[in-house]
C-alpha cells in the first residue's frame, strides 16, 4: 500500500507542479483581481499588469507612443512570421499611428499597447499549440 | 534501494505513458497513418451520432440534424446552383482565343475526375487542387486566371463535380513519398491547431463543435467537408469555392487569413479529402 502511495505521489507529483506555473498564477489573479493588484509566486511578489500596460503607463509624449508603436509592429511581425497573425492587430497599430500624428499620445500608448498585447499572445498561442494541438485528434 | 525502485518504477510509469500517448498521436512524420487517422476520425462520428449513416455525411451537418435535413430537402427541390451548373458548363465548352479549351487540359476531357482532387504532385513536389489546375489550364493557353473565391472559376469547377458526382474520393498519399506525407501532416495541423483571437481550431467547431450551435448556426461535421464544394451557401447568395469557406472560417478565428490556394490551404485540402475517402463527390451543394 505504501508503495503504491509513493508511485502514485510520484506519477501525479508533475502534474501538481505543472499546475503552479507562473503564468497560471498570473492568469488567475489577474482573472480575480484585475490590473493593479499583487500576488506572491514562489516568494516573490509580482503585479497583474500585463506587460504592456506597464510599457503604457509612461508619460504620453510623442517619442514614448512611437517607441511603443515601433514594438507593436516588431511583436507583430514574429507573430506574422509564424504565422499566427490576428486578424485587428494591424488595423489598431494603424489607429495607434493616427493618433500619434494627431497629437493624441494617450490614445496612441493604449492602442499600441492592445496591439503588442495581441501579438504577443499570437506569438505564445503557436507556441502553445505546437505542444498541444495532437490533444485534439481523435485516437 | 527501495526508494530507487519506486523512484525507477514510478519514472517509467510517467515515460511509459508519453511514449505511449507519442506512438498513437501520429503527430510527426515518423509517426503519422493517414489510414488509421480516417478511421479514428469514422469512429468518432459513429459513436457520437451513431444514427447517422457515414455515406450521408458528405450532406454536411443534414447528416446529424433532422431539421436543417427537413430546410435543406425543400432547399434540394429547386437547387439554387441549377444555373450556375448550366453556366459552369457553357463556360467550359467555350473554347479560348487559341482555339482549345478545359478539356484538353484534363485527364478524359475533365469530366467525372473531381475525385481524384486534390492530388500530390511528385514532379512539383505540391499538393494540386481542381481549381488550381483550371487557372494553369488558363494561363497555359494564353488566358488570364480567375480569381479563386467566386465566379467563373466556382462555376467552371461546379459544372465538374456535377460530372463527377456518385463517384468515390480515393485521394492517395504515395508509399514512401515523405513529401507527399508532409504536405498531408502540415493539412492535419493546421486543422487542429488553434488559432486567433479566438483561440479556435477547425476541429474546435467542425469536430468537437459538430451540431452545436455557434450562435444561430449549427457547425457541420469535418467528415465529408470537401465533397460537396464548390458550394451555394444562402450567406453568400452566390457559389463560392471550398477555399474560399477556408478564407471566411480562419477569418472568423479573428485570425489573419491566410490567401485562397496558399500552401497551408491546399494541404488542409490534402488532408480533408484524404479524410473523406470512401465518401462520394455530390458536389455542388447548398448550405445555409
Amino acid at each position: 500500500m505504501k508503495k503504491l502511495i509513493t508511485m502514485m505521489a510520484i506519477v501525479l507529483l508533475p502534474n501538481v507542479a505543472m499546475a503552479e506555473t507562473y503564468d497560471e498564477v498570473f492568469e488567475m489573479n489577474r482573472a480575480m483581481y484585475g490590473k493593479g493588484h499583487t500576488f506572491s509566486w514562489e516568494g516573490k511578489e509580482y503585479s497583474t499588469n500585463h506587460p504592456e500596460e506597464i510599457e503604457a503607463s509612461v508619460e504620453a509624449t510623442k517619442e514614448n507612443a512611437d517607441a511603443l508603436i515601433a514594438k507593436a509592429k516588431a511583436e507583430n511581425e514574429a507573430a506574422a512570421k509564424v504565422g499566427f497573425e490576428w486578424k485587428l492587430t494591424k488595423g489598431i497599430i494603424k489607429d495607434a499611428e493616427a493618433a500619434s500624428a494627431e497629437g493624441d499620445y494617450s490614445k496612441a500608448l493604449t492602442l499600441a499597447a492592445q496591439a503588442k498585447y495581441h501579438a504577443r499572445l499570437g506569438v505564445q498561442q503557436q507556441i502553445d499549440a505546437e505542444k498541444n494541438w495532437h490533444l485534439s485528434v481523435p485516437q | 534501494m527501495r526508494i530507487i525502485k519506486n523512484l525507477t518504477i514510478g519514472m517509467s510509469l510517467i515515460m511509459g505513458s508519453q511514449l505511449v500517448a507519442a506512438a498513437g498521436s501520429g503527430t510527426t512524420l515518423d509517426t503519422v497513418n493517414p489510414e488509421a487517422d480516417r478511421m479514428a476520425l469514422r469512429s468518432y462520428y459513429q459513436s457520437r451520432f451513431p444514427d447517422s449513416e457515414l455515406s450521408d455525411y458528405v450532406n454536411g451537418i443534414y447528416a446529424v440534424d433532422a431539421d436543417s435535413r427537413s430546410q435543406w430537402e425543400e432547399l434540394e427541390e429547386f437547387p439554387p446552383y441549377e444555373f450556375d451548373v448550366e453556366e459552369g458548363e457553357r463556360l467550359f465548352n467555350t473554347p479560348f482565343a487559341n482555339g482549345k479549351g478545359y478539356a484538353d487540359c484534363f485527364e478524359n476531357g475533365g469530366i467525372g475526375i473531381r475525385q481524384n482532387f486534390p492530388y500530390w504532385n511528385k514532379e512539383q513536389g505540391t499538393v494540386k487542387t481542381l481549381e488550381q489546375e483550371i487557372n494553369e489550364c488558363r494561363e497555359n493557353n494564353g488566358e488570364a486566371p480567375l480569381k479563386w473565391g467566386k465566379g467563373a472559376i466556382a462555376k467552371v469547377s461546379a459544372y465538374m463535380a456535377w460530372t463527377s458526382r456518385g463517384k468515390v474520393f480515393d485521394i492517395k498519399i504515395p508509399e514512401g513519398d515523405k513529401e507527399a506525407l508532409a504536405a498531408y501532416l502540415d493539412g492535419k495541423e493546421f486543422f487542429y491547431t488553434k488559432r486567433g483571437q479566438l483561440n479556435l481550431s477547425c476541429s474546435n467547431c467542425h469536430l468537437q463543435g459538430s451540431n452545436i450551435r455557434i450562435r444561430a448556426d449549427l457547425a457541420g461535421p469535418a467528415l465529408g467537408h470537401p465533397s460537396h464544394f464548390p458550394v451555394f451557401r444562402s450567406k453568400w447568395g452566390e457559389l463560392g469555392t471550398l477555399h474560399r469557406r477556408y478564407k471566411g472560417c480562419h477569418q472568423d478565428s479573428r485570425s489573419k487569413p491566410l490567401d485562397m490556394q496558399s500552401t497551408t490551404f491546399r494541404n488542409l485540402e490534402f488532408f480533408q479529402t484524404y479524410m473523406s475517402n470512401g465518401l462520394v463527390v455530390n458536389g455542388p451543394g447548398s448550405r445555409k
